[in-house]
C-alpha cells in the first residue's frame, strides 16, 4: 500500500499544479498569488517531505485536508465510501445470480444452442462500452419509460441501472471463466465415477462439480474487484452517483493532493481486504485448505 | 422632509400590502437545477468557479450588485462616494437587513468580510488576489464604512459585485466555523442552504425575510450531474426543470422534448487562437495575419457551432468596457492568405501546430476546421491535445506550446482591463513571451485613472493595435445553451451564470 500511495503521490506531481486548478473560473493568477497560496497549503515544499507528513498521518488515521474545500480527507471519504460499496456489492451480486445459472446451462450442454447463445451474449457483453450501456438504460428505462430515475442516488431504485451496468459487463467474462471450470471439472474421472454410480445429474452438478469449479472462479471475482473500482469511475460520472471514483477523478484533474493520495489509500486497502476474504473462503469452499 | 419620508413609507407600505394580498401566501413549489459542477464549498473565498455563482447569487449578496442585464447598482449598500483624491470609498448601507440566522447586518459585517478575505482565511483561497488594491476597511457608523485604498483600482465597484466580496455573518461563522460554513453557509440572499450531500445535491429552502422581497418558490435542489447526455435525460423524464451546460450536440434533443424548451444565452467567454511570437515563422506579422485571413470563422460558427456563437474582432464581447463596435474582424480572404505568406517566405508544406485540451470535444472539431482552411492555403497542420491542469499550469505559462494554442476567457468584471493586462501586459503569468512597448504604454495610462471615458479609449485603441500586429486569431463569443420544462416562469437567463431565483415561479 506505501508503494501504490507512493507511487501515486509521485505520479500526480509530474505534472500540473493545483493552485492554478483554484483559479480555474474567470480570472488569472499572478506569480505572487501562486507563491502566496502554494506556501499556504504547503505544496512549496519538497516532495519527500509532503510524502513523508502523509505517511505518518495513515498510520494515525490523518489523511490531511482537501486544497480545495478545507475538509478532512477522512471525513469526504467517509461520505462516500457507502455509494461505492453498495454499487460494487450489488453489480457483483447481478453478475454472479446471472453468470452461475448461465454458465451451468451452457456447461451441461456443451454445443448446444443455449451455450452458442450464452457465448455470443458474453461476447456481446465484452465488447460494450460501458457509458454506451449506460446510456442507453437511461434512455429506455429513464426517459422513455419513467420506470427508473436517471440519476442520482435517491433510493433502492436509483441502485438498478448503474449496478446493471456494472454487472452486466462483469457477467460477460465470468459467464465464460465458470464455464470453461465446469467444463474441465466435468471432464474428470471423480465426475465420471459418481455419474456410473447413478447419482442424479442434481447432485453431480452442485454437489460436487460446481464446488471444484468455485475455486477459480472466486480467485477471479477477487481479482476482478480492482477492475470493478476502474468501471465504478465510468459509471459513477454517468450516474452523477456520489461515491470514491467521482472524488478520486474530480481529486486528479483539480490536483488536489491529500484527497486523490487518501482515497488511493483507502481503495488499495479495500482491494487488499478483499483478497484476502477471498482466500480464507478457499477453506470454505474446499476443506483440504487449511489457511492456519 | 421628513414628511417626504413618512409618506414614501406609508405609500410603500401599502404597495407591500397590495403585493402580498393579490398573492399566494409565502413561496411554494419546488425547483430542480441540474448543473455540471459541484464546487464542494459553498464559501465565497474558496473559488472562481461559475458552479459556485450559479447557486451562490442566491445566498449571498455583495455591497454592491450585478443582476442578469448586467449592470452595476446598489446591493447591501445604498450608495457609495470617493473621497481623498479616491484614496478612500464611502459605502452607506442598507438598514434593516437581516442574514438568513436572524443576525443584523451591518459595517461590523462588512469589516469582517474583509478582514477574513484580506487576512489568513483568505490567503489560502484565490479569491484575495481579486482585492489587494484594498488597504483595509474602516467602520464608521453602524451603517457607515470606508475602505482605504493601497493603490488605485478603477473596477474595484465591479469587483465588489464579485464572489469574493458577498458579506458573510460574523456572528454565525465564527460560532460554526470554517468546515460548517463551507457546507451550510448563511448570507443575506433569499435562499438559505439546508441539506448538502457532496456530488450529489444542495438543497435551499425559501428566506421570507429577504430585503428584496420574498422568493416564490419554497425549495430549490441543485443536482450535480457531471454527464451532459444525463442531465438532458433528467430534463427529458420531466424530473429537472433548468438543466445548464447543454452542449450544441445535443440542442436539437432539448428542441424536440414537449414540455421544454432551448433558452441560448449570449455569454461574456471569448474563444481563441493565441499565437506563439517566439516560434518561427509566427515571429512575423505577415505570418500570423495570412492565417487569420486563410480562415472562414463565420462558417465554422454557422456549422460546427450550429449558429451559437457570434463573430468577435479583438479578444472580447459586446458587453465588455473596451468594446468597440467600428473594429471589424479581419475578413476570409484565403488568396491574400495566400500572398501574405509567400511575401513572407513560408514555403508550402510547412508545419504548424495547434494545441488544445482532451477534453474539450466542441474545440475539438472547431480545431479540425481550423486545420482544413490551414491546409487549404498550404500549410501542414498537426493538432495536439494535453490534459487540462498541465494545459493550464505547465504548457502555456512555460511557453510549451506550438504555433498556435487555444485559448478562452470569462473576463468576468467585463472590463477589457481584467483581459488586456493579463494576457498581453509582458511577464504576465499567461502571457510568458510577448510584450509591445506601445501596448505596455497603452495599459499604464488606462490603468492610472478612474476617468472611464478615457480609459475606454485607450482600450479601444489598444484593441485596434493588437488587431493590426495579430497578437492572435480571436474565434467567437460563446453562447450557452440551457434547457428548462414549461412549468418554470420568471427566470430571466443570466450570460454570467450568476442565476438568480427570487422571482422564479413553478407552475
Amino acid at each position: 500500500m506505501l508503494v501504490v500511495t507512493l507511487l501515486v503521490a509521485f505520479a500526480v506531481r509530474l505534472s500540473g499544479d493545483p493552485v492554478v486548478a483554484l483559479f480555474q473560473g474567470a480570472s488569472a493568477p499572478n506569480k505572487t498569488d501562486l507563491e502566496r497560496i502554494r506556501k499556504a497549503l504547503g505544496v512549496d515544499r519538497p516532495f519527500l517531505v509532503q510524502y513523508t507528513e502523509f505517511a505518518t498521518g495513515l498510520l494515525t488515521g490523518n489523511l490531511g485536508h482537501s486544497f480545495r474545500n478545507g475538509q478532512p480527507v477522512s471525513e469526504l471519504i467517509r461520505e462516500k465510501i457507502p455509494g461505492t460499496l453498495v454499487l460494487a456489492a450489488s453489480s457483483l451480486f447481478i453478475s454472479i445470480a446471472l453468470s452461475v445459472p448461465l454458465a451451468i446451462s451452457s456447461a451441461v450442454r456443451k454445443g448446444s444452442w443455449v451455450d452458442r447463445l450464452v457465448r455470443l451474449f458474453s461476447l456481446i457483453g465484452l465488447s460494450f462500452p460501458n457509458f454506451w450501456l449506460a446510456l442507453m438504460l437511461i434512455l429506455i428505462f429513464g426517459v422513455g419509460l419513467r420506470w427508473l430515475p436517471p440519476s442520482g442516488f435517491e433510493d433502492w431504485r436509483s441502485v438498478i441501472m448503474p449496478a446493471t451496468t456494472l454487472g452486466l459487463i462483469l457477467t460477460a467474462t465470468n459467464v465464460r471463466l465458470l464455464r470453461a471450470a465446469l467444463l474441465e471439472v466435468l471432464s474428470t474421472q471423480y465426475i465420471t465415477v459418481a455419474r456410473s454410480k447413478g447419482l442424479p445429474q442434481r447432485v453431480v452438478l452442485y454437489k460436487h462439480a460446481l464446488r471444484n469449479a468455485a475455486i477459480p472462479a472466486v480467485t477471479f471475482i477477487g481479482l476482478q474487484f480492482g477492475g470493478l473500482i476502474g468501471g465504478v469511475v465510468i459509471v459513477e460520472q454517468v450516474f452523477a452517483w456520489p461515491g470514491l471514483g467521482s472524488l478520486a477523478l474530480n481529486a486528479i484533474s483539480q490536483r488536489d493532493y491529500p484527497v486523490l493520495q487518501g482515497t488511493v489509500a483507502v481503495l488499495a486497502l479495500v482491494v487488499v481486504a478483499v483478497n484476502l476474504l477471498i482466500d480464507f473462503s478457499y477453506g470454505l469452499i474446499d476443506p483440504r485448505i487449511n489457511v492456519s | 422632509m421628513k414628511a417626504g419620508i413618512k409618506l414614501f413609507s406609508v405609500l410603500a407600505l401599502t404597495l407591500g400590502l397590495g403585493v402580498a394580498l393579490s398573492q399566494s401566501p409565502g413561496p411554494t413549489g419546488k425547483l430542480v437545477i441540474a448543473q455540471t459542477q459541484d464546487p464542494h464549498s459553498w464559501d465565497p473565498i474558496d473559488t472562481f468557479l461559475l458552479s459556485w455563482g450559479m447557486v451562490g447569487s442566491n445566498i449571498f449578496d455583495g455591497l454592491v450588485d450585478r443582476g442578469p442585464d448586467l449592470k452595476i447598482k446598489p446591493g447591501l449598500a445604498e450608495r457609495w462616494v470617493f473621497l481623498k483624491n479616491n484614496s478612500v470609498i464611502r459605502f452607506t448601507l442598507r438598514k434593516g437587513v437581516k442574514f438568513q440566522n436572524g443576525e443584523d447586518f451591518d459595517a461590523s459585517a462588512v469589516k469582517f468580510t474583509f478582514d477574513r478575505l484580506l487576512g489568513d482565511e483568505g490567503a489560502k483561497g484565490p479569491q484575495q488576489a481579486n482585492y489587494t488594491a484594498i488597504k483595509d476597511v474602516k467602520v464608521v457608523s453602524k451603517y457607515i464604512v470606508e475602505f482605504n485604498m493601497s493603490r488605485p483600482d478603477p473596477v474595484i465597484i465591479t469587483k465588489l459585485a464579485g464572489y469574493g466580496a458577498k458579506i458573510i455573518p460574523p456572528k454565525y461563522y465564527k460560532e460554526v466555523g470554517d468546515e460548517k460554513f463551507n457546507n451550510l453557509p448563511v448570507g443575506t440572499g433569499p435562499f438559505r442552504p439546508t441539506e448538502y450531500v457532496k456530488d450529489d445535491h444542495l438543497t435551499l429552502e425559501a428566506f421570507t425575510g429577504y430585503w428584496g422581497g420574498s422568493p416564490k418558490v419554497k425549495t430549490i435542489t441543485y443536482r450535480f450531474i457531471p454527464e451532459a447526455s444525463t442531465r438532458v435525460a433528467e430534463l427529458q423524464a420531466g424530473r429537472a426543470d433548468i438543466v445548464q451546460g447543454v452542449p450544441v450536440s445535443l440542442a436539437s434533443v432539448v428542441k424536440g422534448i414537449g414540455d421544454a424548451e432551448l433558452v441560448p444565452v449570449g455569454t461574456t467567454t471569448v474563444t481563441e487562437l493565441r499565437f506563439n511570437t517566439s516560434m518561427k515563422p509566427m515571429d512575423d506579422v505577415r505570418v500570423r495575419r495570412a492565417m487569420i485571413y486563410a480562415v472562414d470563422r463565420d462558417t465554422i460558427i454557422k456549422t460546427i457551432l450550429q449558429g451559437y456563437g457570434k463573430p468577435i474582432a479583438s479578444f472580447q464581447g459586446e458587453i465588455s468596457w473596451g468594446f468597440d463596435p467600428k473594429l471589424k474582424p479581419l475578413p476570409y480572404d484565403p488568396a491574400k492568405a495566400k500572398a501574405l505568406l509567400a511575401e513572407a517566405k513560408v514555403p508550402s508544406g510547412t508545419e504548424v501546430e495547434i494545441d488544445f485540451t482532451d477534453t474539450d470535444v466542441q474545440f475539438r472539431e472547431v480545431a479540425q476546421g481550423i486545420a482544413g482552411y490551414l491546409q487549404a492555403v498550404g500549410l501542414k497542420v498537426n493538432l495536439k491535445t494535453f490534459e487540462q491542469n498541465t494545459y493550464f499550469s505547465d504548457i502555456i505559462p512555460k511557453n510549451k506550446t506550438g504555433h498556435m494554442y487555444n485559448f478562452g476567457w470569462g473576463g468576468w468584471t467585463l472590463d477589457f482591463d481584467n483581459t488586456a493586462y493579463l494576457l498581453y501586459h509582458k511577464d504576465e503569468y499567461w502571457n510568458p513571451v510577448f510584450s509591445d512597448p506601445k501596448v505596455e504604454a497603452l495599459l499604464e495610462k488606462e490603468r492610472g485613472t478612474y476617468n472611464q471615458k478615457a480609459r475606454q479609449k485607450s482600450m479601444q485603441e489598444l484593441a485596434r493595435y493588437l488587431q493590426e500586429i495579430a497578437i492572435e486569431m480571436p474565434l467567437y463569443q460563446g453562447v450557452n445553451l440551457w434547457g428548462m420544462n414549461k412549468r418554470v416562469s420568471g427566470w430571466v437567463v443570466p450570460p454570467d451564470d450568476r442565476n438568480r431565483l427570487v422571482n422564479v415561479s413553478v407552475k
